[in-house]
């Protein structure tokens, strides 16, 4: 069986950082990447079940990015897996998660994976979408937000575990192939060490262009995303202050703070 | 035997074999070399385990020098009179009163089986026989006092550590009782002792059996104990003759006995007399300090198997005597963790005996020292190890336990296998050079409030680089210290800067957690960006880092003359460089040892001669200098929390301190000692009773700064 598991670099932005002037992203020098918290998890839901099923399961990491994107491939490679896929162009650039569920499937497809294991959500964007998107593409069968999981060779069969609100839990059984998202706290990731990461850059990552994968660039972009981002912007803060002092300095600034706000 | 009242003085010797048949004396020489076969092979067993061991991959002292340490060692027994005087004193009892016993024993050999039939030497009679005879019965005296003693001590005074309950093991598991090694102790002792005691038997009977011989009898106060026996054997009834077929007797029985002692040596406790001499002369002068090489390019790292341990490790695993020094010294083990350095090397040495003593090595997977199965190192042991050094230091036979430690935190750490708090730490250090996960841009951001400027030692040629670190840099408490200490060398009109956002992590602490990989990298690029600064000396508040710029940065070019803070200041006390205003009249305060600066680096001197030099009354505590208490910091231990409704080693360490009558102030002289101590003084409600200060800071109250006030106002004054 194989595994493919798209992972994303997610924006972690500075504690101070500026809009760009186009009103519609961040501006890059205050953004530092990483792997995305949930792809820790779901990699390292594949990394056991190849474990556990050594020489019958192969686990893939892919993700859709540019170059700076091979870091997050390097991160998972460095725990295990022996290789991983990187899809990009120039036409991929402003791709909504539907745009880019399209490439992931068509990966699937090519790899002939019969499971995919999606991060529930990302950090930086929190869509939780591409994960379900993908399932719907390949007409697989998807479970979201996956808290356990075991896969039984023999019947190729998984049965999977969600957390429901009040402390209920379900137990789903699903065939392969199907698309499940993974939540935080499924299992403890592993240490990716410095040699590990170092020793990943031997691995091959197979860089591929949407027309590899057979999606024509109408389909990924601004013009193949149904959604785009108009705007982005930080919200007014709303305001809160400890008022201290004596009784009477108290008085004084509590009746300040009114007059302020009645714009004396 | 002939009545001879005139015999010559030079015929007196020792009586071997008299009135022996041909056939036993071949029968015992057939015993003899029996039990040496059985003791070569079993030292050949030793042998081939320890050859199954790793090379050594770090380069110790000379082996002159080595050997010259060890025979001093053992002839003084000081590192066994360490916090066991009496223990140490027996020991030395038995040890001088067995090897003088040995090396009579040997002589008589020398001359009877190889001296006197190949060239006919004999001198083994006369007054040299005399003298050796009035030694040995003095030898085999300090030998039964000395076991005496040590028989009373575990009978009676039970020392706890001599309580073999292990930190590591739940009650039920399988290897969880150890009084196993308790039967092995007493039938070590009493092994001893019957040997001690029957020689002394076999003496007087000879003597009293041989009354008639006066080369013999007239003697026998040479033989002081041996004469006593004999005159008891007289009083209780013994004839001469009585006491040759008592002779007989327990001739054959002391023979059979001792010869059982030397088959077993190998196989038994017994061993350390080897095991422990021969770790003694392969210590190394800094176990711990600079921790082994890694050599990155391996298929592993790290030691995960038994046979990943080199052969000097395997050798130091059997050479523990659990004599318990360790485990009591252990922060660890103080504070509930399921960790004793004892247990720890004792697992390992079972392994190995049950792995690698057959004739074959078993499959790898038998050989897995990580894990929770019999012989195996619970994960959670390795990462209890605050690597404070308590353990290598006291251990009187030289084992060094932290090195064993690290190396199979590193093939943990490869594995990926480790507390989710200790990865987030790394992972911050990987990505933003410091453990706090800040970005590089606030490192200096400490400096901005001091009312003058820090040289950029990046661009500046500098007298004093002040390499900061992290807890210095980003944590609230010690930010003030920083500024303490910016202030005092201001004052002091030291020529000094820093390297504000490009300073790393030093990397100490991410090493001894065992990521080899990032350490390299943080030690490259600070060396590299330390050898572009024009410098002449290091100096840093932090004895962590300290510690590895001193130690281990050598090994990556970084080569620098380096300093601690408190020894620095000490210095410029002493030279009256530091003005003050005042002293701090007789305020009673007592220090906290840091491991990185006192038992690591022997800095013990110089925080305490600042904190003389201001006039303050310091009043150790009962476990200071080389027995200094670990705070609990260390090995990466500041990342993860401890387990909560445990006393925490900083909370034994406040009370101890708490125990000293109107104490003032408890002065630490290190970032990570504040950090734990000030929680501690909370938790432990200490807050209204004193105070935790570094000795940065009591400088710092006691300084005349209006010199730097004019500084800073120049500064303002100068156009940018």
């Amino acid at each position: 069986m194989k595994i493919l598991v798209p992972v994303k670099q997610v924006e972690i932005l500075d504690e101070d950082f500026d809009v760009q002037d186009d009103g519609r992203s961040i501006d890059p020098d205050c953004i530092e990447f990483e792997l995305n918290e949930w792809d820790d998890y779901s990699w390292e839901t594949a990394l056991q079940l190849m474990e556990k099923h050594e020489g019958t399961v192969e686990a893939v990491p892919m993700t859709v990015g540019d170059e700076s994107a091979d870091d997050g491939l390097r991160k998972c490679l460095a725990k295990g897996g022996e290789r991983a896929i990187r899809v990009w162009d120039d036409s991929v650039a402003g791709s909504d998660p539907i745009a880019i569920a399209r490439l992931i499937a068509a990966a699937a497809k090519k790899e002939d994976a019969q499971l995919v294991l999606a991060g529930t959500q990302s950090t930086d964007q929190a869509h939780g979408q591409t994960g379900i998107a993908v399932a719907a593409l390949l007409g697989w069968p998807h479970v979201a937000v996956v808290s356990a999981l075991d896969y039984s060779a023999a019947d190729g069969k998984l049965t999977v575990r969600r957390e429901l609100e009040g402390g209920v839990e379900e137990e789903i059984e699903v065939a392969l192939p199907a698309v499940l998202t993974i939540q935080l706290g499924i299992n403890e990731p592993r240490y990716a060490s410095l040699r590990g990461i170092k020793q990943a850059k031997t691995k091959t990552v197979d860089l591929l262009s949407p027309a590899d994968l057979g999606v024509s660039t109408d389909q990924l972009g601004e013009t193949g995303s149904a959604a785009r981002v108009r705007r982005m912007y930080i919200p007014e803060r709303s305001k809160a202050e400890l008022i201290t002092g004596t009784p009477p300095e108290q008085v004084k600034r509590l009746i300040e703070i009114v007059n302020e706000l009645k714009g004396a | 035997m002939m009545i001879d009242g005139n015999h010559n003085p030079e015929d007196v010797t020792r009586v071997l074999f008299e009135s022996f048949p041909g056939w036993a004396v071949g029968v015992f020489y057939v015993v003899g070399f029996g039990a040496i076969a059985v003791f070569l092979y079993g030292c050949f067993v030793q042998y081939r385990k320890y050859a199954r061991g790793q090379s050594l991959r770090k380069v110790l002292p000379p082996l002159k020098d080595r050997l010259l340490q060890m025979v001093v060692s053992v002839g003084t027994h000081r590192t066994l009179r360490r916090r066991d005087r009496s223990a140490g004193y027996a020991h030395a009892l038995i040890f001088f009163g067995f090897a003088l016993l040995f090396i009579g024993t040997a002589t008589i050999t020398l001359e009877y089986d190889i001296l006197a039939p190949l060239i006919g030497l004999k001198f083994w009679h006369g007054n040299f026989y005399l003298l050796f005879s009035l030694a040995l019965d003095l030898a085999g005296l300090w030998l039964v006092a000395g076991l005496v003693y040590m028989m009373a001590r575990r009978g009676w005074l039970k020392p706890p550590k001599l309580n073999y309950a292990r930190p590591d093991r739940a009650a039920d598991a399988p290897d969880a009782n150890r009084s196993f090694y308790q039967f092995e102790d007493w039938a070590f002792l009493c092994l001893l002792i019957i040997i001690g005691i029957t020689g002394f038997v076999l003496e007087g009977a000879r003597l009293l059996w041989l009354q008639n011989t006066p080369t013999v009898w007239d003697y026998r106060w040479w033989s002081p104990v041996g004469a006593v026996v004999a005159n008891a054997l007289s009083l209780v009834g013994f004839t001469p003759e009585g006491a040759g077929s008592l002779r007989i007797s327990i001739w054959w029985f002391h023979a059979i006995i001792s010869l059982t002692f030397i088959a077993l040596i190998p196989y038994s406790k017994a061993k350390h007399i080897f095991t422990a001499m021969s770790s003694l002369a392969l210590r190394d002068p800094l176990p711990v300090q600079k921790l082994p090489p890694v050599d990155m390019s391996a298929d592993t790292v790290g030691a995960s198997k038994i046979t990943d341990f080199n052969w000097k490790q395997l050798l130091n695993f059997d050479a523990c005597t659990k004599c318990g020094r360790c485990h009591e010294a252990c922060p660890a083990n103080a504070s509930g963790a399921p960790l004793s350095p004892r247990d720890l090397i004792l697992t390992l040495r079972e392994l190995a005996e049950n792995t690698l003593e057959g004739i074959r090595q078993p499959e790898p997977e038998k050989l897995i020292a990580q894990g929770n199965g019999v012989f195996q190192v619970p994960t959670e042991t390795l990462w209890a190890c605050r690597t404070c050094a308590a353990c290598v230091e006291i251990c009187p036979v030289g084992i060094e336990h932290v090195p064993v430690i690290v190396e199979m935190r590193r093939a943990l750490v490869e594995q990926g296998d480790m507390d989710p708090l200790v990865q987030k730490a790394l992972q911050n250090i990987q990505k933003r050079g410091n453990s706090f996960g800040e970005t590089k841009k606030k490192r200096p951001a400490w400096t901005k409030k001091l009312d003058f400027e820090i040289k950029d030692a990046r661009t500046e040629a500098v007298d004093v680089l002040w390499f900061v670190g992290d807890f210095a840099s980003f944590d609230p408490r010690y930010q003030r210290v920083s500024m303490d200490f910016a202030r005092i060398l201001k004052a002091a009109n030291i020529d000094f800067g820093i390297l504000y956002e490009d300073e790393s992590n030093s990397g100490n602490d991410v090493r001894r957690v065992g990521e080899e990989g990032l350490y390299q990298h943080l030690a490259e690029s600070n060396i590299a960006l330390l050898n572009d600064c024009d410098f002449k000396r290091v100096v840093t508040t932090d004895p962590h880092s300290f510690n590895t710029i001193k130690n281990e940065y050598p090994e990556f070019g970084g080569n620098y003359d380096v300093e601690h803070a408190s020894a620095f200041l000490a210095r410029l006390l002493d030279e009256e460089r530091i003005p003050l205003k005042k002293g701090l009249d007789g305020r009673r305060v007592t220090f906290h040892d840091p491991c990185h600066l006192g038992r690591y680096n022997k800095g013990y001197d110089g925080p305490r001669d600042a904190i003389r030099k201001l006039g303050a009354d310091l009043v150790e505590m009962k476990r200071c200098r080389d027995n200094s208490f670990c705070c609990g910091a260390g090995g990466g231990r500041i990342w993860t929390p401890d387990p909560v409704g445990k006393e925490k080693p900083s909370e034994n360490r406040v009370r101890e301190a708490a125990t000293i009558e109107g104490l003032e102030t408890i002065v630490v002289s290190c970032p990570k000692c504040m950090n734990m101590l000030e929680d501690a003084r909370k938790t432990t409600n200490n807050e209204d009773n004193f105070e935790i200060r570094e000795v940065v800071e009591l400088i710092a109250e006691c300084l005349d700064d209006s010199a730097i006030s004019v500084v800073a106002q120049e500064h303002v004054a100068e156009p940018a």
